[in-house]
């Protein structure tokens, strides 16, 4: 049944491709090496980056400071909060922190002792460089001990004129961390989505164009076009092969993202959620209708174009474009809705976001979007045989 | 059997094939002979289903090439003008691979591809992949592959074009040997001494028309030469002196008006 469907010489095709390339030692590694560099890059951003943003413990901090000598109850209290203060030898402290050499510097004025002393207030300044994301952390910890500073002695202040130490301070602000992980590395999960979907349109971009503009530009097509069977099913096999290595491409991907994630749990790293071997399944499967249209967009294209150097070119900036709502959802997060399932790769990047940061991804999303992807899948196969029965196609120009 | 009726075909504004008929038997050897550029490539593309022709017929064993293409296709065995070789395969998978999309059972086709081989005589390079071969090993797996289903009928686009004479002679018997098995075959070239030495027939093909047809004798007696060479600078001569005629009619046609 299947074999007079044609299922039998498809197989003959997508067979020899697959062998044919294989044999491409360079082009099959390459393919297996390029979906690790997400997880790696992922991995590095959230050790590093990730750890840079993380508050250090009080008992580790460092305050740096100019004129520390007017100010023996300022360091005192540091002290005695477990931090520490150290008085910087760097005149020019506007500089040492533009370079990054102290996070920031706190100055003590030549008159602040005198004022202190007449319970006068006093302006003291803080030196920081805003455009270093490194140093956020550091600054807000020092913010923090002149803010609690100021609080005790104006409480000690107040007691002496008889005065409640709430007089002063009408409210008390404390924040509630509710995100998904313990630092700002939780940004970073975001970021899986759309590497994912990279992965999906590069995985066996190669193949596709080598089995159509390259066999054309090699002079193999027309001799192959003569061979007794419908042209669709010459495409189709060439198709399948092409599918095949992008399943194992984006499967490469996935395998790393799940080895990176646990070693980074393993080394105690910021992440609150580590998803498990299940969610990561659901994730390549969530994946399967956009590499079957990724591939299906690459044979038009491929068929299309004059030659091997154009498609590469088409094809080199085709993996940005669905890549893009899912770059833009890093930072802007959206509310998904039913319309945005029926978009092919922006609903697959919601859901695969969903399921990374453990929030699950509904059942009825899951099949609505990738019905809608195999949907348009059809219409682009159908295209691509029409395609492949034009007379043009078997010849270089 | 061949038969092609007032085949026409158009690129745009270049007519490349117009009115094109002929027969080429079973059983004989046919020579598509003319400069480059007479259609030679373009009537073959057409017969072997690659190209439509805008108008005419091809028949390949009585089915139209056009109409009915995969029954043409079994029937048919081609060397195109594109030979290209997949770099990766050893000779022996290209002939093999073409023999599976022929749907040949596998103990035929390997005793079929051992046969070729053997007749060919391209046993050193059997099981070499096809990076680096020469024109003419090139040349000899892409007739190998073209003839492992044993097609009843044989088309062969400039089958020597840049061959040394080993290759070139070996592509000679293989093709007397079809020619003897009551085949048919039908191949194009522009070497006036491969032609005279092969053919039973010959079309003479100029500007996309065929110009001349017959056996050699035909022909010679025709023109009243009885060189094959000088035969076919008459007829492109005759060829060109009609046409300029033509043109230079069709000029004054457009002064007078």
């Amino acid at each position: 049944m299947l074999e007079k469907l044609g299922f039998g010489k498809i197989r003959i095709v997508a067979a020899k491709e697959l062998r044919d390339n294989l044999r491409d030692r360079r082009s099959t590694i390459l393919s297996m090496i390029y979906p690790l560099i997400g997880p790696v890059v992922l991995g590095a951003l959230v050790l590093f980056v990730g750890a840079t943003l993380s508050a250090p413990k009080v008992a580790e901090h460092v305050v740096v400071v100019q004129g520390a000598q007017q100010a023996p109850d300022f360091v005192a209290f540091v002290r005695e909060q477990g931090a520490d203060v150290v008085e910087t030898d760097i005149e020019d402290v506007a500089r040492a922190v533009r370079q990054g050499i102290h996070p920031a510097v706190l100055i003590f004025p030549e008159n602040y002792a005198q004022a202190y002393a007449a319970e006068e207030n006093v302006e003291i300044q803080l030196i920081i460089d805003s455009s270093r994301l490194s140093s956020i952390m550091s600054i807000g910890r020092t913010v923090e001990l002149v803010n609690r500073f100021n609080r005790e002695i104006a409480k000690t202040r107040l007691a002496v004129h008889g005065l409640g130490p709430d007089v002063a301070s009408p409210m008390t602000l404390k924040s509630v961390n509710v995100a998904a992980s313990l630092s700002i590395s939780g940004i970073f999960l975001n970021m899986m989505a759309p590497f994912l979907i990279f992965n999906v349109f590069i995985g066996g971009v190669y193949l596709a164009i080598d089995t159509t503009a390259g066999e054309r530009e090699r002079g193999s097509l027309e001799p192959l076009l003569i061979n007794p069977l419908p042209r669709w099913q010459l495409m189709l096999g060439k198709y399948i092969a092409s599918l095949a290595f992008t399943a194992l491409a984006v499967l490469a991907a996935v395998v790393a993202y799940k080895v990176i994630f646990t070693a980074l749990g393993l080394l105690g790293v910021g992440l609150k959620v580590n998803p498990s071997v299940g969610d990561f399944v659901l994730i390549f499967l969530v994946t399967v209708p956009i590499q079957m249209l990724a591939v299906a967009v690459q044979m038009i294209v491929a068929t299309v174009t004059k030659s091997f150097k154009e498609t590469q070119t088409y094809l080199g900036l085709l993996p940005l474009l669905p890549s893009v709502p899912g770059m833009i959802m890093v930072f802007v997060p959206l509310q998904p809705t039913t319309l945005s399932m029926l978009v092919p790769t922006y609903g697959q990047t919601i859901l695969i976001g969903q399921i990374v940061r453990g929030e699950g991804a509904p059942l009825s999303d899951l099949l609505l979007s990738g019905g809608a992807t195999l949907a348009i899948t059809i219409g682009l196969l159908f295209l691509a045989a029409r395609f492949y029965n034009r007379e043009q196609v078997a010849f270089a120009h | 059997m061949i038969e092609v009726s007032n085949l026409r075909k158009t690129f745009k504004d270049v007519t490349a094939v117009e009115n094109v008929s002929f027969i080429a038997r079973d059983g004989e050897v046919t020579g598509l002979i003319g400069p480059n550029g007479a259609g030679k490539t373009t009537t073959l593309r057409i017969l072997y289903t690659i190209m439509k022709p805008d108008s005419g017929v091809a028949l390949i064993d009585g089915h139209d090439a056009a109409l009915e293409p995969q029954e043409v296709q079994r029937r048919i065995g081609v060397l195109p003008d594109n030979r290209g070789l997949y770099p990766r395969l050893t000779a022996r998978e290209h002939v093999r691979y073409f023999g599976r999309l022929h749907g040949l059972p596998p103990d035929e086709l390997e005793a079929a591809i051992d046969e070729l081989i053997a007749t060919l005589s391209m046993e050193d390079v059997a099981d070499r992949r096809a990076k680096g071969f020469s024109k003419g090993q090139t040349l000899k797996v892409a007739l190998a592959r073209a003839l492992v289903h044993k097609p009843h009928n044989v088309m062969l686009d400039e089958p020597t074009n840049g061959l040394d004479v080993d290759s070139s002679r070996a592509v000679r018997d293989m093709v007397r040997r079809i020619r003897d098995e009551g085949r048919c075959v039908l191949f194009s070239s522009h070497i006036m001494s491969e032609v005279e030495a092969l053919c039973d027939r010959i079309v003479v093909m100029g500007h996309g028309r065929v110009v001349a047809e017959g056996t050699p004798d035909q022909l010679a007696e025709m023109t009243g030469q009885a060189d094959l060479e000088e035969i076919f600078v008459a007829i492109a001569r005759e060829e060109a002196e009609l046409r300029k005629k033509a043109t230079f009619e069709a000029l004054k046609e457009q002064l007078d008006a």
